[in-house]
Parts: C-alpha cells; sequence; structure tokens
C-alpha cells in the first residue's frame, strides 16, 4: 500500500493518559516524532520500558490516533502483553518502536466506506478524518460483540458511524458486514464505493468476498503474531497465493485480492 | 583500567563479542524500516543471515509465535527464499557491512549440506559457513540430522570436503548427550561450534486447549532457555578446550554476555533479545566492557573460560 518507508525508532515514552473506554482502555503517550509521522493504519511495537523479562516481547499496537505530540492506542486486555500494557499508569514509561508497516492507500477517489470488527475500529478513526479531509464521502459499519465494546464507537467525532452488536445490545443486531451490501449496492450505477476494513479474520475473508462480487476495491488490514515488526523474524506469515507475506513490512493493510482467502 | 572486547573465531577477527543469532535480524529490512544507518553503524561483530537451503521453503503455517513465560516459541519453519537467491540478491549487499558475513546452510538431505557448503566456497564476501543441523531432515521423516552423533559426524565431513571457509556447526540442544555431538563434529572436521539452537516446546491455547502454533510445536529462545544454553556450553568448552564456542540462548544484558564467556565461549549470539530493542546489542556489548572493568578483566580470552577454572 503507501511505500512504508517513512524512518522508525525506538522511543522511550511517557504515559499521559489511560482512560477505560467500555471494554477497552485508550492510552495515550508522548511520541511527537510518531505524532508527527504516521500514516492511518500504520502500528508500533509497544511494551513497558524497562529490564522486566515477563512480558518479554513488544506487542503491535495499531496508531488510534495523534493529537500534536500525542499518541493513542486503544488497548484490548486479553492476553499477557496487552494486559500489562492496558496496566500502564500516568507517569509509566512505554518503550515505542514506530512508526511501521504500509498503511492505507489514500490516494483513489470517490466514496469510501469502512468496515470495522471489534478492535478494528481503533485504527479506523484517523483513517476517516483522513479520507474526509480529502473530500471523499465517509460511511462507517463498526461491529462489536457486546455494547462495552461498541462504546469505542464514542471516539469517531464528525463521521457518521453506523453501530452493530452481535447482542443487539447497542445499534442494531448483526454482523458489520451486514450492512456492507446495502451500502455497496445502494450505489448500483453510480461509482463504487472503495471499502476499507480492520477486523477478525473471519469478517475480513467476508469483506475481500463481497468486494470480489460487486467489482469494489477493498483495502484490509491484518493482525498477525508479530516478535519484531522490521521484517526480521518471519513469524507474521500471512498467505497470499503461491506462499507468504509478512504482514508487518509487506502490511498489515493488503489490497483483500492480493491475499488468498479460506 | 583498560578492556579490550576484541576476540577471534579462528582466523576471524571481531570488535567484540556479540553478533547476532541466525533468523532473528535481518538487517537488509531493518535497513529499509530503521532510521538508523545500519551499514554504518552496525550493532554486531558479524552479520549471520537467516539460514538458507538448497531450494526454496515455505515455511509452517501460521501462527509461527508465541510468547511464553520469558521466552518466545517460534515454528518459523526455515522459511527462505533458497540459497540461489541468497547468493544473487542478498550476498552483494551483505558486502557493503562493515563486520565479517557468517553464511548460515542447511539442507533437507545430508548431501544438500555437503551442496549449500560448495556453493559457499570461492565467495570473498563470505567470512565462515554456519551449518545448521535442526533443519527438518526428508530422509529422517522430518526429524533434524543434528540429533544423531553418526548424521552428524557424515553431513559435517561433508561439508568439510566441499569447503575450506572457517566451519561453524550450530548445534541442537534438544539431545541426551551434547557432548557427544559435539565430539562427532568436531573429529568430522568442525572448527567452531555454535551452541545452542532453540529448545522444542508446546504451547496450548488459553482457552480452547489447543496447540497454539500452526505446526502444534515449535522452539523455544530467550531467558527462559539461558540456563539450558549455559550447562551446554559449560560442558562442551570443558570437553574441547581450545575449540572456539559462540554461546547463545537468552542473552539480553552484560551480565548474561559475561557469564556466556565465564562459561567457555569466545563470542555471543543475540536473538531473541533484538526484537525488544533492534538495536539491543550494542548496549550489551557496552554493558559487558563496564562488567569487565569493573572486575578488572582486561580481555575477552582473560574472561573466557573463568567458570571452568
Ligand atoms: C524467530 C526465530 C527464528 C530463528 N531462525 C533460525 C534460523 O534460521 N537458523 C538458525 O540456526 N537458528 C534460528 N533461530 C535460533 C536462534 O538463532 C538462536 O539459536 C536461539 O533463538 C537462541 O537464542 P536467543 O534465546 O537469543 O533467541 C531462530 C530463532 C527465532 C526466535
Ligand atoms: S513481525 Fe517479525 S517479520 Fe514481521
Amino acid at each position: 500500500m503507501d511505500a512504508g518507508l517513512i524512518p522508525a525508532n525506538l522511543y522511550e515514552c511517557p504515559v499521559v493518559e489511560s482512560r477505560q473506554v467500555g471494554a477497552y482502555r485508550q492510552v495515550s503517550f508522548v511520541a511527537p516524532e510518531i505524532a508527527a509521522l504516521a500514516q492511518p493504519g500504520q502500528f508500533m511495537m509497544v511494551r513497558l520500558a524497562g529490564k522486566s523479562l515477563d512480558p518479554l516481547l513488544p506487542r503491535p499496537m495499531g496508531v488510534h490516533d495523534v493529537d500534536s505530540d500525542l499518541v493513542k492506542m486503544i488497548i484490548d486486555p486479553v492476553g499477557k502483553g496487552s494486559v500489562a500494557l492496558a496496566g500502564a499508569a500516568v507517569g509509566d514509561r512505554l518503550s515505542v518502536l514506530g512508526p511501521l508497516g504500509c498503511g492505507f492507500d489514500l490516494e483513489g477517489a470517490g466514496p469510501a466506506v469502512l468496515v470495522a470488527g471489534g478492535m478494528g475500529a481503533a485504527p479506523l478513526t484517523m483513517l476517516a478524518r483522513a479520507l474526509a479531509a480529502r473530500g471523499r464521502e465517509v460511511a462507517c459499519i463498526l461491529g462489536f460483540k457486546t455494547r462495552s465494546q461498541a462504546m469505542v464507537s464514542e471516539l469517531y467525532r464528525d463521521v457518521h458511524v453506523e453501530v452493530v452488536t452481535e447482542d443487539g445490545s447497542a445499534g442494531r443486531c448483526g454482523l458489520a458486514c451486514d450492512l456492507l451490501p446495502g451500502l455497496v449496492e445502494k450505489r448500483r450505477g453510480r461509482e463504487l464505493p472503495e471499502i476499507f476494513a480492520c477486523g477478525p479474520a473471519e469478517m475480513l475473508a467476508e469483506v475481500a468476498r463481497m468486494a470480489r462480487k460487486h467489482g469494489a476495491r477493498a483495502q484490509v488490514s491484518v493482525a498477525a503474531h508479530m516478535a519484531c515488526g522490521i521484517g526480521s523474524c518471519q513469524g507474521c506469515a500471512v498467505s497470499r497465493s503461491g506462499g507468504y507475506v509478512k504482514a508487518c513490512t509487506d502490511g498489515p493493510v493488503f489490497d483483500a485480492e492480493d491475499l488468498q482467502w479460506r | 583500567m583498560e578492556v579490550s572486547l576484541k576476540t577471534r573465531l579462528g582466523p576471524i577477527e571481531l570488535s567484540h563479542p556479540v553478533i547476532n543469532a541466525s533468523g532473528t535480524f535481518d538487517v537488509l529490512s531493518a535497513d529499509l524500516v530503521l532510521e538508523e544507518d545500519l551499514f554504518d553503524r552496525f550493532p554486531f561483530s558479524a552479520y549471520v543471515p537467516k539460514t538458507v537451503t538448497l531450494k526454496p521453503r515455505r515455511g509452517n503455517p501460521p501462527p509461527r509465535l508465541y510468547e511464553t513465560a520469558a521466552g518466545l516459541l517460534n515454528s518459523i519453519g526455515l522459511a527462505n527464499a533458497g540459497i540461489d537467491a541468497f547468493i544473487r540478491e542478498d550476498l552483494p549487499r551483505l558486502a557493503q557491512l562493515p563486520v565479517p558475513v557468517i553464511a548460515s546452510v542447511a539442507g533437507e538431505s545430508t548431501d544438500e549440506y555437503g551442496a549449500c557448503a560448495g556453493l559457499m566456497e570461492g565467495r570473498p564476501e563470505v567470512a565462515a559457513v554456519e551449518l545448521n543441523v535442526s533443519c527438518p531432515n526428508l530422509e529422517l521423516g522430518g526429524r533434524a540430522l543434528g540429533l544423531d552423533p553418526e548424521r552428524t559426524h557424515r553431513t559435517v565431513a561433508l561439508a568439510r570436503e566441499a569447503t575450506s571457509k572457517f566451519l561453524i556447526v550450530k548445534l541442537t540442544p534438544n539431545v541426551t548427550d551434547i557432548v557427544e555431538i559435539a565430539s562427532a563434529a568436531v573429529d568430522a572436521g568442525a572448527d567452531a561450534l555454535s551452541l545452542i539452537n532453540t529448545v522444542h516446546g508446546m504451547a496450548l491455547d488459553r482457552y480452547h486447549l489447543k496447540p497454539v502454533l500452526g505446526h502444534l510445536s515449535g522452539g523455544l529462545s530467550g531467558p527462559a532457555i539461558k540456563p539450558v544454553a549455559l550447562r551446554a556450553v559449560f560442558l562442551v568448552s570443558r570437553a574441547f578446550a581450545s575449540l572456539p564456542i559462540i554461546g547463545m540462548g537468552g542473552v539480553t544484558d552484560g551480565q548474561d554476555a559475561l557469564e556466556f564467556l565465564a562459561a567457555g565461549a569466545a563470542a555471543v549470539a543475540v536473538g531473541t533479545a533484538s526484537f525488544r530493542d533492534p538495536l539491543a546489542a550494542a548496549g550489551i556489548a557496552n554493558e559487558l566492557r563496564k562488567l569487565m572493568q569493573e572486575r578488572g578483566i582486561g580481555s575477552v580470552a582473560e574472561l573466557s573460560g573463568l567458570a571452568q577454572r
């Protein structure tokens, strides 16, 4: 996607805010260089600074938003590493390598439909704003399991969002992809929208299938286990026909039609 | 007091004892991503690229990584583009590095080890060859030939015939008697040994109680395996006093490096710690210098093997 040739560095960054947003934790830290350079869809490798060996490795964290010198991330505390990061208090220092990876390609024209599942909503706020700033019409569908997850939708300012939950506790009941055909088909005869998606693998596979069916371009941001984030370990393999590519340096954003979907 | 960090692996002089462990630092990728000019300021005193095999290997299905207590499980499966691509595309660029390059090779059969070693002969960019005897062997139903002393001997002997380069053999710790395997490698003509490759392991998904890794099991690295690695270095270096050993397994700070050298290593390799900080090696070498200074140890030669005496 967008050439990811923005130089990355390791920074030690003080946490200035940590707050609960429903099921997730939003942590803001001071990182002027990353705030200045980061593009929508890029990520960072983040851990608590210091010599503690457990957790051992940083975790990939999407850039959720930037605000002058501050960088924000949204954490879903599900494993050892993310629980530790969610516990970072104001004044704690983070070790942050970034900005990393190839973000979304913003060069297209015409309307954009953003589809997120769960934590996938985090990196798309910045994208929605960047697309709107380019004069593109933006519609967002945010899908969640429950109402407490859906509270991150409040972080989408200035863009219209449609919330869907699996248990119906907020917005409509169902899956994010349920609304996609409606948004694409209602444009029949006019310019097709470009789809941007981030979320669980099953959701991305469904987005890829629908995009192909309608002949729309879809850019998807994939999640992978990562150790290094800089192309060293080959741990973040993602299937493409004929082999694997690296989520950290070839992605994490890919053209849906370039990947192999099960 | 003046401390010299200089050390040597046979004819190869190193400016300090910290090199990288194969498969954990891709300088060509890292140099593109990081702002640091790695070709100007390279943190390691030698560069070991990822192991290459005669034919390209796709590697194992994801997930390939899982973090355990102070450790990392991986099942990369020696994914690589093959030795021809390595020679054609990577070597010319690696020749620009300010440090010696140690090519790591493996084979899916005994013969392939010989063939790969032979392809490194006559390559001035390559200072030494490291044989990774942990590659899944197709003749042995996927078992690594480094698990067996007789197979190890045959493989190292073939590679020895094929190249006059400084020959390092990197052993797997997943054996009953590492000294017996080391002895087979040395008898067959190994000039030095790297100890250790990753330790067999498995992790289950906390919720589903199924293996996390796509390949089911993998290799454990990082601080969790340091005691296993230190023991291997200690025992092998006691058995072969003048043999250069590259110690690795959990080296994360200067104290770890100090201990591996004291156990008998001539150099240490940093693997998993580079994932915490890609330039960690520079800090480790600096810490090592300070620790040697504090203890009044003037050289690596003086430190190496202290634990044996
Ligand atoms: C992701 C990963 C990939 C590795 N790939 C290779 C490889 O291609 N060849 C090899 O000889 N060792 C490989 N190793 C083993 C390391 O070189 C090293 O022996 C081991 O990880 C112990 O060192 P550490 O604890 O510092 O990581 C790999 C280790 C990791 C974690
Ligand atoms: S995370 Fe290491 S290569 Fe992508």
